[in-house]
């Protein structure tokens, strides 16, 4: 009851009070919801209570009236003042002062049960009465409002807080304005949109609170959206400019630059913002700058940074392809030129030899061109994965005929578990990633040494290690060798593009998985490729047991 | 290196008038006739004029496709083809090969394996299919018994297990897709996702062939395509 009061008097004014106090009903710009769910215009209700306290104080005091002093009789008449002052507000305590007067006039004041007053000195103590309540009264009122006041901007702190507390923690700015828009359109109950100008600098609808229709006035709003965003003020409806329209429109700004504008739509028949809301949009505008802008420079940071790197990349690139196409070019057309200019002076060993040369450089290119054209295709998105049953003891033997002529000396041993696991993936992928990591390991590893290929396989995971007896790596290297273009520094000499790695976490990582590399612990380094065994493949017996599937006595 | 194929004639069907040379210089001193078409129409055209015992078919082609050549070629002639591509595209490799192409060669090849292949392919259409033994070193197949020796010891199969034994050994030296070998194992219902099966059976069968499953000596893998029996001899 009294928070109703108290909704309707703190916000009038004398012009207008009660469209704004119907508008603010209804809009609760309230920040307790409860507040503004119970308020009304005009409340009879203490009114009524004060008229029923003045009856029965009355009643009460009327057989002893005669054996009591006036005076107290009329400070008895002060209570219900000071009550209605404390807890209605100054209307209900004028009021109260106001029954007051004329019950202690008609019922105490001789004649009795007359207004008439016959001794003068009376109507002293009536003003001096009168005033007193109404002083009480109205001390008391801005007393409350003052606490309503400093209440409602707590409220609005803190929902600034927790919005600024929520921006800061997001990174995308579609939802940083989804987010700004549902808290204004909660806090002050209206529909909310956020214009943001597009690449052309047109302003363009980018968010707006659910609910928000855009129904027959988008292109005025957006008029107006547009004279906000150029001029940095505010307008709409309470604002100096446009005051006729049925919205209000903030900018986005910070010191420096309009970022945006933030519309809130208005019902048809109500009046203008009140400041303290206003200043809470201005602030929440504000907050929305700051955070576009905090989001912009993250997002201009994260270009520069990815340009810096496709430029270090095109450098790497061109090094590495200028020397490692141009080695074995030259190697193929120095031979070629030798055998065609000088036919007659070879032996045909020498011969041989020259056409060795030649198909070893040819095949050299043939494998940095595949790593290159791997790469774009990686880099790209073009790489499809072929999803397929891949038998893992398959695919290793596979791996192990590729490199057969390249691993010379090199012992390769291989040991699976009892049940080989059965991945889902592509194979032909999974594959070209086993014999990039093998033949590092026969690369970089002296000649009549051992290299281990082993499968282990658990609940989650199968991994497939190669371990070698290489020069190893330093713990530096150990995590950059599967970036692009990356040799590690021991190695330099030996020739590669430092590409083989790389398209090996490529695709590793397109089929949920990782490779890594440690030291081995005879020396040398273990390359370990885990990849996710799915659900299916857990619970798929026949594939290990592959006995379901037809008939299959021995026969 | 004798070769009992001499004076075979190949068609090369290749728009790359470099790959062509290639191919003709190198066949050419293996003593193979060559004859050459530049595009796919021509190559249908000299293909039916010229009887070639063998088509070195490309399958990027400036007119049209190379697999619509082989098509074509297929209405009306068993003649073998080797499709030449370029690594990358399984699935055109599985396409022709499907399509009837009897082997695939990528580029870049190497010469040796190319000769290899299309001494294969010829063989295999001199070799009449009604033998009942296929012998390969140690293994022997007796396709009239249904029965399978390897190092003289008779070996427990299973009745599919055998059957794909005998489709990839009739084949031997040639690519077999893993459709083709899931139709003429299993019949003509199959799922694409029935593959899996295959490589459960393949994995049997090289645990009770091979003395290495991971270094087969018999049964190869052509990965993303099919497999291969090899035939050492």
């Amino acid at each position: 009851m009294e928070r109703s009061r108290n909704g309707k008097h703190t916000i009038i004014s004398k012009r207008g009070r009660s469209r704004i106090g119907e508008w603010f009903r209804r809009k609760a710009v309230f920040v307790r919801e409860d507040e503004a769910g119970t308020s009304s215009i005009f409340s009879w209700s203490p009114y009524v209570w004060i008229t029923a306290l003045i009856g029965l104080l009355t009643a009460v005091l009327h057989p002893f009236g005669l054996f009591l002093d006036p005076v107290n009789i009329a400070l008895i008449y002060l209570i219900p003042v000071l009550l209605s002052a404390a807890y209605g507000g100054i209307g209900p305590s004028f009021y109260a002062a106001l029954l007051g007067v004329l019950a202690f006039d008609f019922f105490f004041v001789p004649p009795f049960l007359s207004f008439t007053v016959a001794d003068l000195r009376y109507l002293i103590s009536f003003a001096v009465f009168l005033a007193v309540a109404g002083l009480t009264g109205s001390l008391a009122a801005r007393l409350k409002q003052q606490l309503r006041f400093s209440k409602q901007r707590e409220a609005h702190t803190a929902s600034l807080y927790e919005l600024s507390r929520q921006m800061s923690a997001i990174t995308d700015i579609h939802s940083l304005l989804a987010n700004v828009t549902r808290k204004v359109s909660e806090m002050i109950q209206t529909q909310a949109a956020i214009y943001l100008p597009d690449e052309h600098d047109e302003l363009r609808l980018t968010a707006a609170s659910p609910g928000h229709s855009d129904g027959g006035q988008s292109e005025s709003e957006r008029m107006i959206a547009k004279w906000v965003f150029q001029h940095g003020e505010a307008a709409g409806k309470g604002s100096g400019v446009l005051r006729e329209t049925s919205g209000f429109y903030v900018p986005l700004r910070t010191e420096d630059r309009v970022y945006g504008v933030l519309a809130i739509k208005l019902e048809k028949e109500s009046g203008a913002i009140p400041p303290d809301t206003r200043r809470l949009l201005e602030a929440l505008g504000g907050l929305a700058a700051i955070a576009i802008a905090r989001l912009k420079l993250t997002e201009e940071a994260r270009i520069a940074h990815l340009s810096a790197e496709s430029e270090k990349l095109r450098t790497a690139l061109l090094d590495s392809v200028s020397h490692e196409l141009r080695t074995p070019l030259a190697t193929i057309i120095g031979s070629a030129t030798g055998l065609i200019e000088g036919d007659k002076l070879f032996s045909p060993e020498d011969r041989l030899e020259l056409l060795a040369a030649i198909r070893d450089g040819a095949l050299r290119m043939n494998r940095l061109v595949a790593n290159l054209l791997g790469m774009v295709k990686l880099e790209s998105g073009m790489l499809q994965l072929r999803k397929k049953w891949c038998d893992l003891e398959d695919i290793i033997g596979v791996v192990l005929a590729q490199v057969k002529d390249f691993q010379q000396h090199r012992e390769i041993n291989v040991k699976l578990p009892e049940r080989v696991p059965v991945l889902l993936g592509d194979e032909v992928l999974l594959e070209q990633m086993l014999v990039n990591v093998v033949s590092n390991s026969i690369k970089y590893s002296p000649d009549y040494s051992r290299i281990a290929i082993s499968v282990k396989a658990d609940e989650d995971n199968v991994e497939i290690s190669v371990a070698d007896s290489g020069v190893g790596l330093s713990a530096a290297d150990r995590e950059r060798i599967f970036e692009k273009f990356y040799r590690a520094g021991r190695t330099k000499h030996i020739p590669g593009t430092g590409l083989g790695l790389a398209i090996c976490k490529g695709i590793a990582e397109l089929h949920g998985g990782t490779i890594s590399a440690q030291p081995n612990v005879e020396g040398g380094t273990v390359m370990t490729i885990a990849l996710p065994q799915n659900e299916e493949s857990r619970r798929n017996p026949s594939l290990q047991e592959g006995r379901n599937y037809n008939d299959d006595e021995p026969g | 290196m004798t070769n009992p194929d001499n004076g075979a004639r190949i068609l090369i069907i290749d728009d790359e008038p470099q790959i062509r040379k290639l191919l003709k210089v190198t066949l050419q001193a293996h003593r193979f006739d060559i004859f050459e078409a530049s595009a796919g129409e021509e190559g249908i055209l000299q293909a039916s004029v010229s009887h070639p015992d063998l088509i070195v078919l490309d399958l990027g082609l400036p007119d049209i496709s190379g697999m619509d050549v082989l098509l074509r070629i297929r209405e009306w002639s068993s003649v073998p083809v080797i499709v030449l591509t370029a690594k990358e595209r399984e699935e055109d490799k599985i396409a022709a090969l499907d399509s009837g192409a009897d082997d695939y060669v990528t580029k870049p090849f190497g010469m040796g394996e190319l000769l290899a292949r299309i001494r294969v392919a010829l063989r295999h259409v001199a070799k009449s299919a009604n033998e009942p033994v296929l012998e390969f070193g140690e293994l022997k197949i007796d396709l009239a018994h249904r029965s399978v020796e390897l190092h003289g010891e008779r070996l427990k199969l299973t009745p599919t297990e055998y059957d794909l034994l005998k489709v990839l050994a009739l084949s031997a030296g040639k690519v077999i897709t893993q459709r083709q070998l899931l139709q003429q194992v299993w019949g003509g219902h199959h799922h694409e996702s029935d593959s899996h099966y295959l490589r459960v059976y393949i994995g049997h069968l090289r645990k009770k062939l091979e003395e290495d499953p991971t270094r087969p000596k018999f049964i190869v893998t052509e990965p993303g395509i099919g497999y291969r029996f090899l035939s050492r001899d």
